[in-house]
């Protein structure tokens, strides 16, 4: 009898516990399964459409960091498939990956510090301590703050559709060529009640930045013209941006950011750059809303 | 005192209370133990030593147990306030509070675990939940353990439960479902007298498994992940022969590329011993074998199922210990050992009045055989690879071949001699991206003097020469005893050395290296079970590894005082 109870149990504990999977591509991976309205609110009438949620995925990485660019193709690949919804920013930072190679190597390579005060600050305080390694939203998933890339696409699912508490939006954005300055309004919009302090922080990314990138999966490693993209150049407002909401908010409520000729660092291709606003909980960094505006659409 | 204080505070009080009664009543015990690290840290930016915002780091734990007949219960109070930089290796600690507890009780031939449990199956090829706390690994089980003996010589286990993940006020756990069962036959027990040898076989076999939900947009990803292994075991007077295999099946994750090729391994051991004499010789192959319960644990040191056990010498001497230790490389490996000690006996030529002993150790680790699969595949099946097991290739990631040589010269002296050899592929073993092996040797003398029956001194010398890496390194160590209650210890590390070049510092100025000393002292007083040690200096930055998990330790310069005690 005893044996029957023990086989039963094991018998119990094995037959649900194995999936073979013979195809792992889903027949369907060109889109959100529930596409949504992703109408952004404009006007001063907020109430007429719900809006969502976007997400901001930011990459931490590093150019000495060989496992790092598999993680850049995750985000392209995310951004491929949830469009605007996604905002990605590469965070280069941590000593070992991302610091100019030390001595100089006789080829120029990895003599790029691609590093920002800004990066340096979210690296400590968000424990990033190992590289690919990502934040989405900067929100709790798996009991994680940090994920490897290959939890990114589950953690965007799970913040993808939800409805947003706030509006973001550039109601100006202006780049001046000549001067290398930018100028940007920001409005942001309070759509349900909110309760605690955020802050509205605004990044100056670059994209399309041609320089050395270790990466494991090209032959050889070294490769000197990699395309880093979305690179975090800085902030417009400080590392950790603005008061946006003290104490509480309601809704109704618009308030507007204005940042006039912001200077570009000449490096810069000012093209190439865009803007990126959030806004996040100021006591878990959960960021609540982001919107993206290029320089030039 | 707050409501709420009050409601916490109540049933421990309570607990303890009736704790106490049922002492009085039935003679149960309570054991426990505390253990503390605290450091205060200096500024020392020429060793890039971390500064922490709170410059006061404090880890804490404290164990109690209580045992009454066939029932146990027991927990583990936690405090990282905060925890010390660079610990743990995994997801970050913060706070104080409970981090471990159980209840246990036997009924006949059934144990029953409750809450908190460590567990292994065989080596742990598939199964290993345990916790090395000065590495700040534990990925102890929460859930439940059946442990039962049917039979004699006939042992069942099954666990099911999830895995400790973090730590913030309290232990937080892992996403991922665990479950498995085991079962070990001892044929000498099993048999009684019908087996007549002295020698004896047990075979094992076990199976697990983590469920996981899948929410990936661009791949279908199995939410139940299968292992299995068998393992036999030959045991005589001279001999112990091990061997283990496992497979897992399909397992997608964020150490592997996500691909879906299945992973196997396959552990075998000799060991032979005789009076003055020992050998082993070991050889394993790994293949796509990281195993944690979530697919996408942030860091390799998160939720691991399994453990993969090493096949290199685990050294003890700092320099070789803390600067290039090897850590077994789930993704794939094939890897020997092979040791052999020897005792000259007193009297003979070689052994002098004394005796001597000497071991030769010497082990390799290569990559495996592989072959991409390429771009059909990653459209298709996205198996990855194609593996030739136990095959190396052609890259070796370690060798290590070492001879120690110890030997009693007088009542009053003996020493040893240590010399190594390493081979270190630090780009794939530390993840240093780009830079080439390190080839080292090194030699330690170790002396040991007894002035008095009660009072001694320690002493080593080392030293590292590469010109690979950092370059070459010293070291002095002298550790003063005066038993039973004080010791006394002073170290120097010396980056004397980096291989004589210069270069161009901002593509302009031509610098030399710079060369750095790392002296530390200790002080420590034991009494009872009670072990108190204070250490002043700096720390280079290092690996420290148990088993062969490796964490990084960061520079540091400051006052650290450790406290350990037992009732």
């Amino acid at each position: 009898m005893k044996y029957t109870v023990l086989l039963m149990l094991i018998t119990i504990l094995i037959i649900p516990s194995c999936d073979v999977v013979k195809d792992p591509v889903p027949p369907s991976s060109t889109g959100p399964t529930n596409p949504i309205d992703t109408s952004t609110v404009d006007t001063s009438d907020t109430s007429a459409m719900i809006v969502r949620r976007k997400v901001l995925l930011e990459d931490f990485t590093g150019h000495r960091c060989n496992n790092c660019p598999d993680a850049a193709r995750t985000a392209t690949q995310l951004v491929s498939f949830y469009g605007e919804e996604l905002v990605v920013v590469a965070v280069h930072c941590t000593f070992d990956f991302a610091a100019p190679a030390s001595p100089p190597n006789a080829n120029g390579s990895y003599s790029t510090d691609f590093r920002t005060p800004a990066g340096n600050a979210y690296e400590n305080a968000l424990g990033v301590n190992f590289l690919p390694n990502g934040a989405i939203s900067r929100r709790m998933f798996n009991n994680s703050l940090l994920h490897g890339q290959s939890a990114w696409g589950s953690a965007v699912a799970d913040i993808f559709g939800q409805e947003a508490d706030l509006d973001i939006w550039f109601d100006q954005l202006t780049y001046n060529a000549s001067a290398n300055t930018v100028s940007a309004e920001v409005k942001v919009a309070v759509l349900n009640p909110i309760v605690g302090d955020q802050n509205l922080t605004i990044y100056l990314t670059e994209d399309h930045i041609i320089d050395w990138q270790l990466d494991n999966q090209a032959s050889p490693n070294d490769v000197p013209d990699y395309e880093h993209r979305h690179v975090l150049r800085t902030t417009l407002n400080g590392t950790w941006g603005v008061p946006l909401v003290v104490g509480s908010a309601e809704p109704g409520d618009t308030l507007t950011f204005t940042y006039p000729n912001f200077q570009l660092n000449s490096a810069w291709v000012g093209s190439n750059c865009a803007l990126v606003a959030y806004a996040y909980e100021t006591d878990s960094y959960e960021v609540s809303q982001v919107k993206e505006r290029k320089f030039q659409p | 005192m707050s409501r709420s204080f009050a409601i916490r505070i109540l049933p421990v009080f309570c607990s303890a209370l009736i704790g106490t009664a049922i002492q009085a009543q039935n003679e149960g015990q309570l054991h426990g133990n505390f253990s503390t690290d605290v450091q205060l840290y200096n500024q020392d930016s020429a060793i890039g030593a971390v500064l922490p915002p709170e410059r006061l780091g404090a880890n804490a734990w404290a164990n109690l147990i209580y045992t009454q007949g066939n029932f146990e219960a027991g927990g583990r109070m936690e405090s990282y306030e905060p925890s010390l930089a660079g610990y743990p290796a995994g997801q970050a600690y913060s706070g104080t509070g409970v981090g471990y507890r159980y209840i246990k009780f036997k009924v006949s031939d059934l144990e029953v675990t409750a809450g908190n449990f460590y567990e292994q199956f065989g080596q742990g090829l598939i199964f290993r939940s345990y916790e090395e706390r000065y590495l700040g690994v534990d990925n102890v089980m929460d859930g439940f353990r059946l442990k039962y003996k049917p039979y004699r010589g006939v042992y069942l286990k099954t666990v099911l439960g999830r895995q400790r993940f973090g730590f913030n006020n309290g232990a937080v756990k892992g996403v991922g479902l665990v479950r498995g069962v085991d079962a070990e036959v001892s044929l000498a027990e099993l048999l009684d007298s019908a087996w007549t040898s002295a020698n004896n076989l047990i075979i094992g076999g076990s199976f697990v498994s983590k469920f996981q939900e899948d929410r990936n947009p661009f791949l279908v990803l199995p939410q139940n992940v299968a292992a299995g292994a068998v393992r036999a075991n030959f045991t005589s007077a001279r001999w112990n022969i091990y061997g283990e295999y496992a497979y897992k099946v399909n397992d997608p994750n964020g150490r592997n590329e996500s691909v879906y090729k299945n992973g196997q391994a396959l552990h075998v051991n000799a060991t032979y011993s005789v009076k003055g004499l020992g050998a082993s010789l070991g050889a394993h192959s790994i293949d796509n074998m990281f195993y944690q319960s979530d697919r996408s644990a942030p860091t390799p040191f998160d939720l691991n199922i399994n453990f993969l056990p090493p096949l290199t010498k685990q050294h003890t001497y700092n320099l070789p210990a803390t600067l290039y230790p090897y850590a077994t490389q789930p993704n794939g490996e094939v890897s020997a050992q092979g040791e052999v000690f020897y005792r000259w006996k007193k009297g003979s030529k070689l052994g002098g009045k004394r005796g001597t002993k000497i071991a030769v150790n010497f082990s390799t680790a290569y990559a495996l055989d592989t072959v991409h699969l390429g771009l059909a595949d990653d459209t298709t099946r996205r198996l990855g690879y194609s593996s030739k097991f136990f095959t190396p290739g052609k890259r070796q990631y370690f060798q290590d071949f070492n001879i120690e040589l110890r030997k009693k010269v007088s009542d009053n002296w003996q020493f040893a001699l240590t010399y190594l050899n390493l081979l270190y592929d630090i780009d794939i073993i530390q993840g240093k991206s780009g830079k080439p092996p390190v080839h080292a040797d090194m030699f330690i003398v170790e002396g040991l003097h007894n002035f008095t029956d009660r009072n001694s001194v320690r002493f080593e010398v080392q030293h590292l020469s590469t010109k690979d890496d950092h370059g070459n390194w010293a070291t002095a160590l002298a550790e003063f005893t005066f038993s039973p209650h004080w010791f006394v210890a002073a170290m120097d590390q010396y980056n004397y050395v980096t291989f004589d070049d210069t270069f161009l510092q901002d593509g302009k100025l031509e610098v030399s290296p710079k060369r750095f000393h790392y002296p530390i002292g200790s002080v420590g007083y034991i009494r009872s079970g009670t072990r108190f040690q204070m250490n002043y200096g700096r720390q280079r930055a290092g690996i420290f590894c148990v088993g062969g998990v490796c964490r990084t330790v960061p520079a540091s310069n400051g006052l650290s005082l450790s406290v350990t005690t037992t009732f």
